[in-house]
């Protein structure tokens, strides 16, 4: 019985091995830049490690604990008011039978499929007629618009994919529509929608250009930070400021997968 | 009750933003050093000179692309009709200043300040052949070179023609960004063009601007591509840097002041040297300016005569960085001692630079030439 | 062999109730509610209710990106305050090679997203052995977190000539220094490409791959089954829709990606959205970057309504 099972982790392990190689080699690279403070060829590994890049990024003029926790904290809103406008707006395309349903599709698919560079001048335009400018209303507003696309069209897939049938049991049964939506449809639709608050969440969290625009120079957050340092070649700071990044990502997933398990999968049938 | 708790503060802080007293705000594009300069060492500084302000700087990138952004963000308030800009103070590349003027979008500060006397070279009066003179105070300026590694290269090419040599009998070990990823690709395309033109190089940098002249740059185009092909391209100024620093090409166009950082950084091996080739590269200042509508001129107007004054300029930009000063080098020549202010010189010697440091061509030839560069060698 | 495989599964799936379609199943939603009078005002009050409820996200998109769209679209159109299509012409005068490039690398890179997040979903699925299912879930989603910019950068580091990857390998003796190759062109920008986004259609896939009714795969491992054809017969049409999500929104985030190619690739052609960039930047034309933009826009769209229209065929069956 254990022969057979030792036999069965070899080409496993290869496969494991090959994908934590592709997966992490890049992540080290991240790592060491972290640390590193002299490092090029012919050196495979940094010369001289060091944190002084750290102190660099957190020194107190830098505030880059407030720019994370404001970017946190735009993340949130920008989650909740997504899933908010998408859950009722997939809902109603995947079930309810809209005559322009492909147009509004696309229409919502623009604000990622068009490439936003010569449009925010127009859109910082508006904000600044309405003076949303430097407001975290604005800033929530420009990451919905880009997470509506994720958001919608990951909620219409979830919805369409639930069988009818459920749902008529449900009603047969004498439940009310929004009874039957909250009991029947929404569990079921909940990994997918889930799935999609974490994207969401993630597109807020490395947004820079909208919040460029729109938020800066009141609204400072995280990418504000990492932008510069990345494009310019300035591998230490924008290597520290992923690392920080990385944070609230890994701990919003946990907390995403945490609920996911125990509340909704012991509805779902498994 | 705790959902709504959390629910209604949610609610309330989309709503605030935030309250500032005396604040003044930058805008700088540029590297990530630019951002520190102001953070670190200029704003703690005008800080201490005037209780009660507060400064804070919004980085917007390196290259033109930060600079555009600049000019976005004015456009946008510009068009929007707002009365009081967000921002005061903004430093920009040369090429951006001409189109903010056109626009009206500045404030002609320059006579205001004391420190205004003390720039007197012709960058800060004309930025690609527009007059921008009253607009602008340089904060530095930089100048292209070739960086080259002298382990591979002992006998660094002194002007184009050795170049070409280097390249032929060396292939691939001459790397450049193009036109399209960074300004250092499209300067070294630039002193191409006014070593092999073939018309009149000064014609390119103070005009008039004839169309027709760009008849008389096909063979330079031609040669070019020629060239290219013996090169490695590289994903921009810091790709060159990098490629330079991994050994994988031995020469580049790089900027001086991104070379002196990467060097501080420990990104680039101390060995690494400059050379400026014959007829010459161009360079480029980076401009003070402040917008017509900002809510604190005065402050901003007191923030750059701190900026380009002489104590300023010599230990920040000079000793900090090791760039090329803004103003006038005998004005901050004095404030330094002998060994920090000859640094500056350790590969290119100032008569060199006199030399062989030019400026961009005029905005009209500057956009002809990267057209036809996209044309006859990018396709 | 296979369709009498599918159809005894999903008979045995269908359980007690009757295997209704879904027109008829509608049918019946719409006699069995209690609260609406006739057929006729319940079908319009259906679809009033359909766009309340996409209203608000539709005037958000609308109001907040498709107005000043349309504002700066119109520039496009114009060369010099005139309508022509000039900015066009120029556009395919000068690009047409990086269009080509763009849509080829894209496609590409899709092709190997679809296929590489299959093979992860369908083992965290029907993977065997739970330590090594465990471990996968724990390896696969790590990119999802790291910024393009930053997948630029250390890509950038990672994939040179004498970048990280390759020293690896020449320490280990699985290359020469001479025989080491870089990877910052086409291939650089679709490694960036899949690295980033695989992690994001396998969780999208293994979260619907995990709501599908279990009784279907043990059905079929009942019926000796192994478990590819499983994945391949059973599993995936059940999540298609998913699967096509999520590879759209992969094909559109990567369409409009600024920093993968400007960081990775040196060469020309190179992607339009580097285009767009060079132009607003360096000339200032915002004409001809409007124009490859609608340009992109056009592609991406052709794209979608593929899959827009083949999920409506499904929806009126």
């Amino acid at each position: 019985m254990s022969t057979r099972l030792d036999w069965k982790w070899v080409p496993r392990g290869i496969a494991l091995g090959i994908l934590a190689f592709i997966i992490f080699g890049p992540l080290v690279n991240l790592l060491l830049w972290t640390v590193a403070e002299r490092w090029y060829f012919p050196h495979v590994l940094p010369l001289k490690y060091g944190f002084s890049f750290w102190a660099n990024v957190f020194s107190p003029r830098g505030n880059a604990m407030s720019s994370l926790g404001m970017s946190i904290f735009i993340a949130v809103l920008t989650v909740i008011v997504s899933l908010g406008l998408a859950i009722p707006a997939g809902y109603a395309l995947a079930r309810l039978r809209l005559p322009l349903r492909g147009l509004i599709l696309l229409a919502l698919l623009i604000p990622q499929a068009f490439p936003n560079l010569p449009v925010y001048v127009n859109i910082a335009r508006i904000f600044y007629q309405y003076s949303l400018n430097g407001t975290i209303l604005g800033v929530v507003l420009v990451h919905v618009t880009h997470g509506l696309v994720y958001a919608v069209w990951i909620a219409t897939a979830a919805f369409s994919a639930i069988d009818r049938e459920l749902e008529e049991a449900a009603r047969s049964m004498g439940a009310s529509a929004l009874r039957g939506f909250f009991d029947v449809t929404l569990p079921i639709a909940a990994p997918g929608l889930l799935a999609s608050a974490i994207f969401v969440f993630l597109e807020s969290l490395d947004e820079f250009t909208g919040t460029y625009f729109v938020g800066a120079p009141d609204i400072s957050t995280l990418p504000l930070l990492l932008y510069t340092a990345g494009s310019g070649g300035n591998y230490q700071i924008a290597s520290i400021t992923a690392l920080i990044l990385l944070i609230p990502s890994i701990a919003f997933m946990f907390v995403v997968e945490r609920f996911l398990r125990s509340d909704v999968l012991s509805k779902v049938g498994h | 009750m705790k959902a709504k708790l959390i629910a209604s503060t949610l609610v309330a802080g989309m709503f605030c933003t935030s309250l500032s007293a005396a604040e003044l705000t930058v805008l700088t594009a540029g590297d990530q050093n630019m951002v520190d300069y102001v953070n670190e060492y200029l704003g703690p500084l005008f800080e201490k000179e005037n209780p009660g302000t507060k400064v804070r700087v919004v980085g917007t990138g390196p290259g033109d692309a930060g600079s555009q952004k600049i000019l976005e963000r004015f456009e946008a308030q510009s068009k929007a009709g707002v009365e009081k800009w967000d921002a005061d103070v903004a430093v920009v590349h040369e090429k951006f200043v001409g189109p903010m003027v056109e626009h009206k979008f500045l404030e002609a500060y320059r006579g205001k300040i004391p420190t205004g006397s003390l720039v007197t070279r012709e960058n800060a009066k004309m930025a690609l052949g527009a007059n921008v003179d009253g607009y602008v105070m340089p904060m530095f300026n930089s100048q292209t070179a070739l960086a080259y590694n002298p382990a591979l290269v002992p006998n660094p090419p002194k002007s184009y023609d050795e170049l070409v040599e280097f390249a032929k009998k060396n292939p691939k070990q001459f790397g450049y960004n193009g036109i399209k990823g960074g300004a250092s690709g499209v300067s070294f395309v630039m002193g191409w063009l006014y070593a092999y033109g073939g018309g009149d190089a000064q014609k390119l940098m103070k005009g008039p601007f004839d169309p027709s002249e760009a008849k008389n740059w096909d063979k330079a185009f031609a040669s070019l591509k020629e060239f290219t092909r013996n090169a490695t391209l590289t994903p921009g100024n810091a790709g060159t840097l990098d490629m330079l620093s991994r050994g994988e090409i031995a020469i580049g166009p790089v900027w001086v002041d991104m070379f002196y950082s990467w060097k501080a950084n420990g990104q680039l091996p101390p060995e690494m040297k400059l050379v400026l080739p014959a007829p010459g590269m161009p360079g480029q200042p980076m401009h003070y300016v402040v917008p017509a509508k900002s809510e604190n001129k005065e402050l901003a107007e007191k923030f750059v005569a701190l900026a380009t004054s002489p104590k300023v300029q010599a230990e920040g930009i000079v000793k900090r960085f090791n760039w090329y000063p803004g103003i006038d080098a005998q004005h901050v020549q004095e404030s330094l001692d002998k060994e920090t202010w000859q640094k500056l010189f350790t590969d290119i010697s100032p008569e060199d630079l006199a030399k062989y440091g030019k400026p961009f061509p005029i905005a009209p030839y500057n956009n002809a030439i990267l057209e036809a560069y996209e044309r006859q060698v990018g396709n | 062999m296979s369709a009498k495989l599918e159809t005894e599964v999903s008979h045995g799936w269908g359980g007690e109730g009757s295997p209704q379609t879904d027109a008829a199943a509608a049918s019946l939603a719409m006699q069995a509610d209690p609260q609406k009078a006739g057929a006729g005002r319940f079908v319009m009050s259906v679809q009033l209710l359909g766009f309340l409820l996409v209203a608000p996200a539709l005037a958000i998109v609308v109001l907040l990106f498709i107005v000043p769209l349309i504002s700066s679209i119109t520039g496009a159109f114009e060369v010099d305050g005139a309508f022509s299509f000039g900015n066009f012409a120029k556009a395919f005068e000068l690009y047409s090679s990086d269009m080509l490039f763009t849509l080829t690398i894209v496609l590409l890179s899709s092709g190997l997203i679809c296929l590489f997040s299959i093979m992860i979903g369908g083992y965290l699925t029907l993977g065997s052995n739970p330590r090594a299912v465990a471990l996968l879930r724990w390896i696969y989603r790590w990119p999802l977190f790291i910024p393009f910019i930053v997948v630029g950068q250390i890509l950038r580091t990672f994939l040179a000539k004498s970048g990280l990857m390759n020293n690896i390998f020449i320490e280990l003796g699985v290359l020469t220094p001479m025989s080491a190759m870089s990877f910052l062109d086409w291939r650089g920008i679709v490694i960036a490409f899949v690295w980033k986004q695989t992690p994001f259609v396998a969780l999208l896939l293994s979260g619907a791959m995990a709501s599908i009714d279990r009784s279907t795969i043990e059905a079929a491992q009942n019926l000796g089954a192994n478990r590819l054809r499983i994945l391949i017969e059973i599993v995936l049409p059940q999540v298609r829709t998913t699967l096509l999500v999520g590879l759209i929104l992969s094909f559109v985030t990567m369409m409009s990606v600024l920093s993968v190619p400007l960081m990775i690739n040196a060469q020309s052609p190179t992607m339009i959205t580097a285009n767009m960039a060079f132009r607003i930047n360096a000339y200032r034309d915002y004409g001809v970057a409007n124009a490859l933009g609608l340009i992109s826009l056009l592609m991406t769209s052709a794209v979608a309504w593929i899959y827009l229209r083949q999920t409506m065929r499904e929806h009126s069956r």
